[in-house]
């Protein structure tokens, strides 16, 4: 491998941990959204990691099922995100808490 | 030599792209940076012998994922810009510190394995080998993704719908 | 005849009383008075008829097993003995009369079907007292007769103070009711059995100490429903019921029950020197204390009650003494004169318009009608102890078995006896001179009273001056009936010379002229005139209500207070309810965690994983 497999769960971890800040921090739906975007590619990158370190292409085929997954995903909650904002007018996350108790 | 010294420099680039992309008030910013971050994670992913997944996540998530957030902000014409970080100072310090502490443990859980530090020979998957993989050991994998897309097509179509207009009529 | 129909004489009343309680307010008055009467009335006759029974060792029946677990065998049975049998017949013919007299005196009354149906059942209580075989049976009608008497004192209970009064009758017999059960108790677990041939037959083979200390709970047993001291202070407030309750339960039956349970312990009892003297003692002084406070109430059913009280405390004394079959002719002769006396009572209020107090009547010889004031005056000549009467022989029998018993504490509780007769005379004639003689004071309605107000008085008089005939001692040329017929229950046997029994009957009919002399002098013409603090206390019973009421009923109710407010509110309740409230605060506080927002459900989310990925790190650290 070019680099210790260590190296890049590391970077895969920073990543991982800059979209859960984005996808907590952030009120506007959309951003929430990107920021889970962001997770799932940091997980993608310690499955290709782990396919190299191990000499298997097992990770790979994961990783496209985890892409295939993830465009559905989006698909469905961009759609949802139209609807909200046809509903309320508004895509801040603060104001749906129809649940509160 | 240099595939190392190239990996550090993309996994910079990525993570400043990444950090710009999560701090910016436009969608639109947000989302452009995040490309660039994708282009840089698809070299990453030829380095590691991923040159198939590569493409893909250039063609499938830089290319149609994030086109389709493009599409979406747009539509609903979200933030004009100039509006100041809509994150309040209450929000982001815990998250802040509570982000940092979840990486120090993980950088810990992964620093003291030791197997993980060794590197040995570089790894390239050939797409034939892929393609048998895909199609040989995972075929209900594939067969099951593909209906997730489909639920997922039907599921965005139906919430995307909207409510059928009323024809005159007296309201009741 | 099959001995088992012996059980139809106390189950006769019994089911008289469930009828006219069931059904009692839907048939026609009258019905419901027969049914009432001529259940009493055929276990009258019924007894008559299975007198022989009783001849020797006398019979025994059982009905069933009530029962049998764990060691204990008890069964409903019954022991008609001669001393059982003598019982019956006098329970239930006053019954039968005074039944008869409460038809007329309950004439107005509308809630008739309760007042007969509570009288039937007390004299099946009644009767099971004095049937029972087996202590267990006899508790049982121990208790029926207090819970019968408890709705017969109330009966118009929405006085209040009726209803107190029942209430304090059965509280103060309960404590009664306790030292008996822990006797019943104590000699379950001494022999192993609880029918009273048994334990009598046993007792020779308990330890002395054993035996006094069984005798004194035995004794406050008795004292509870005899309402002996200490425990005598709800008889004169049990005169709020109606006039045949006060005549059939506290002159009669209740209070002599305890005398009876010595009676029939006496075997037991009787072992115990010390214990014959404590019920001696208790009876002598009861019957003084008793005959004292009699003297100063204004009340006519509380002179009464006191009376019965004090004559009571002279069937303790013979028992004390040793002579069963003494104490049983004072018991009859007493249980005959006293209802009639309280009838006759009945009457005198009735006459007077519900008016009580004697002080407010006189007159009545001339203004009522002339049988009242004989029936009365037999009454009282018995109650006095006039000579020749059925009185004077019962009470003479108490005080020679007193004298001939030959201990010095003995001749001192004769002394006391003497000394009681002598008020006795007093106040009874004091009430005769304050109720018929002199001017009318009070107002005075001469009507004529019904025929059963009046004639069922007359067998009772009767019985009463008669009722010397029972036990006629051979001085007078008598041969003793019934302690020739109690045979071996008779107690001691009482010898005295001739002329220690002419000399104790003359002291006696001077106690009897001396006391009439005084009443006559200090009340012939009475004149109302101030009362003193010794009258006063006199009227109070001494201060007894206000003893128990500062000594027992204070210190209790401030406990249950402590308990109830105290204990319970501040404590119990407090933690309950702090418990109940912690809870609620608590939820609310987590209430807050549930925003409804996204991003508070991630970072619940991120917490999660920060204490999985803490878990993994602690796991490497170890």
């Amino acid at each position: 491998m070019i680099v210790p497999f260590a190296h890049v769960l590391l970077f895969a971890a920073l990543l991982f941990v800059m979209g859960l800040g984005c996808a907590l921090a952030r009120r506007n739906l959309i951003m929430i959204l990107i920021g889970v975007e962001i997770m799932l590619n940091a997980a993608a990158v310690a499955l290709v990691g782990g396919s190299a370190h191990w000499r298997q292409v097992d990770g790979q085929v994961f990783v496209v099922f985890l892409m295939a997954m993830t465009s559905a995903e989006v698909a469905i909650s961009l759609a949802m995100v139209v609807y909200l904002r046809r509903r309320r007018g508004t895509l801040e996350a603060d104001k749906f808490d129809g649940m509160h108790g | 030599m240099l595939a190392s010294a190239l990996f550090y420099l993309l996994a910079a680039a990525t993570v400043a792209a990444t950090l710009l992309c999560i701090t910016r008030t436009n969608p639109v910013h947000a989302v452009i940076y995040l490309v660039h971050a994708f282009f840089d994670l698809a070299l990453i992913f030829y380095l590691l012998g991923a040159p198939l997944v590569a493409a893909w996540e250039m063609i499938i998530y830089a290319g149609a994922i994030m086109v389709l957030f493009l599409f979406i902000i747009m539509m609903l014409e979200l933030a004009p810009g100039g509006k100041p970080l809509e994150v309040d100072r209450q929000r982001w310090i815990p998250v802040l510190l509570l982000s940092l502490v979840t990486l120090g443990c993980t950088v810990v859980l992964i620093i003291q394995d030791p197997s993980a530090a060794a590197s040995g020979a570089a790894y390239h998957a050939s797409p034939r080998e892929f393609g048998t993989a895909l199609f040989d050991r995972y075929a209900l994998g594939v067969q099951v993704v593909s209906f997730q897309l489909l639920f997922a097509a039907v599921g965005a179509y139906y919430v995307g719908k909207g409510e059928p207009r009323r024809r005159g009529g007296p309201s009741s | 005849m099959n001995e088992s129909l012996l059980f139809l004489i106390p189950l006769l009343p019994l089911t008289a009383a469930v009828l006219n309680m069931l059904f009692g307010m839907r048939l026609p008055r009258l019905v419901t008075e027969t049914v009432a009467v001529s259940g009493v009335a055929a276990a009258f006759l019924l007894t008559l008829l299975f007198w022989g029974y009783a001849d020797g060792e006398g019979t025994r029946a059982t009905l069933g097993s009530w029962l049998a677990a764990a060691g204990v065998e008890v069964s409903f049975a019954l022991h008609f003995d001669a001393l059982a049998a003598a019982m019956t017949l006098m329970v239930t013919g006053v019954a039968t009369l005074i039944h008869l007299y409460a038809v007329g005196y309950m004439h107005d009354e509308d809630d008739y079907a309760r007042f007969f149906g509570l009288l039937n059942l007390f004299v099946f209580a009644m009767l099971t007292i004095v049937l029972a075989d087996n202590l267990l049976l006899l508790f049982l009608g121990w208790e029926g007769v207090g819970l019968c008497s408890y709705g017969l004192i109330g009966f118009w209970y929405r006085q209040t103070e009726n209803a107190r009064a029942g209430t304090k009758a059965f509280l103060v017999t309960r404590v009664g009711d306790v030292f008996l059960a822990a006797a019943l108790l104590w000699l379950f677990a001494l022999t192993g059995t609880l029918e009273i041939a048994a334990i009598n037959a046993q007792a020779a083979g308990l330890a002395p100490a054993v035996l006094t200390a069984l005798t004194l709970l035995l004794l406050l047993g008795a004292c509870g429903k005899s309402a002996q001291l200490p425990l005598m202070t709800w008889l004169a407030d049990a005169m709020a019921g109606p006039t045949p309750v006060s005549a059939l339960i506290h002159a009669a039956t209740m209070v002599t029950a305890g005398v009876y349970l010595l009676c029939r312990l006496f075997p037991l009892v009787s072992l115990s020197p010390d214990g014959m003297a404590a019920i001696a003692v208790v009876g002598a002084l009861t019957a003084l204390y008793a005959a004292t406070c009699a003297l100063a109430q204004r009340e006519i059913k509380r002179v009464l009650a006191y009376s019965t009280m004090s004559q009571v405390g002279y069937m303790f004394l013979a028992v004390g003494a040793g002579s069963v079959a003494g104490a049983l002719f004072h018991l009859f002769t007493h249980a005959f004169f006293k209802a009639a006396l309280f009838m006759a009572a009945g009457c005198v209020i009735h006459l007077a318009g519900g008016e009580n107090n004697i002080l407010r009547m006189g007159g009545l010889a001339r203004r009522g009608p002339r049988e009242l004031l004989w029936v009365f005056v037999a009454g009282a000549l018995c109650l006095a102890g006039a000579p020749l009467t059925g009185g004077f022989f019962s009470k003479d029998a108490i005080l020679l078995a007193a004298y001939t018993e030959g201990s010095p504490l003995f001749l001192a509780l004769w002394g006391v006896a003497l000394l009681t007769a002598l008020l006795t005379a007093a106040y009874t004639f004091r009430l005769v001179y304050l109720v018929f003689a002199g001017t009318p004071r009070g107002a005075v309605d001469p009507h004529p009273l019904p025929w059963l107000m009046r004639w069922p008085l007359w067998p009772l008089v009767l019985c009463g001056l008669g009722g010397g005939l029972l036990n006629l001692p051979p001085l007078f040329g008598g041969g003793e009936w019934l302690t020739r017929r109690l045979g071996g229950l008779a107690g001691r046997a009482i010898s005295a010379t001739h002329d220690l029994e002419w000399a104790l009957g003359a002291l006696a009919t001077g106690l009897v002229v001396l006391g009439w002399g005084l009443a006559r002098w200090r009340y012939g013409r009475f004149r109302a005139g101030r009362d003193h603090r010794l009258g006063r206390w006199l009227l109070r019973g001494w201060g007894a209500d206000a003893l128990v009421e500062a000594l027992l009923v204070r210190p209790f109710t401030a406990i249950s207070r402590f308990c109830a407010i105290g204990c319970d509110r501040a404590l119990v309740a407090a933690t309950v309810d702090g418990i109940a409230r912690q809870t609620s605060a608590c939820g609310e506080r987590l209430r807050l965690l549930t925003t409804g927002r996204v991003s508070t459900y991630l970072a619940a989310f991120l917490w999660g994983f920060l204490i999985m990925l803490g878990w993994f790190l602690l796991a490497l650290v170890r």
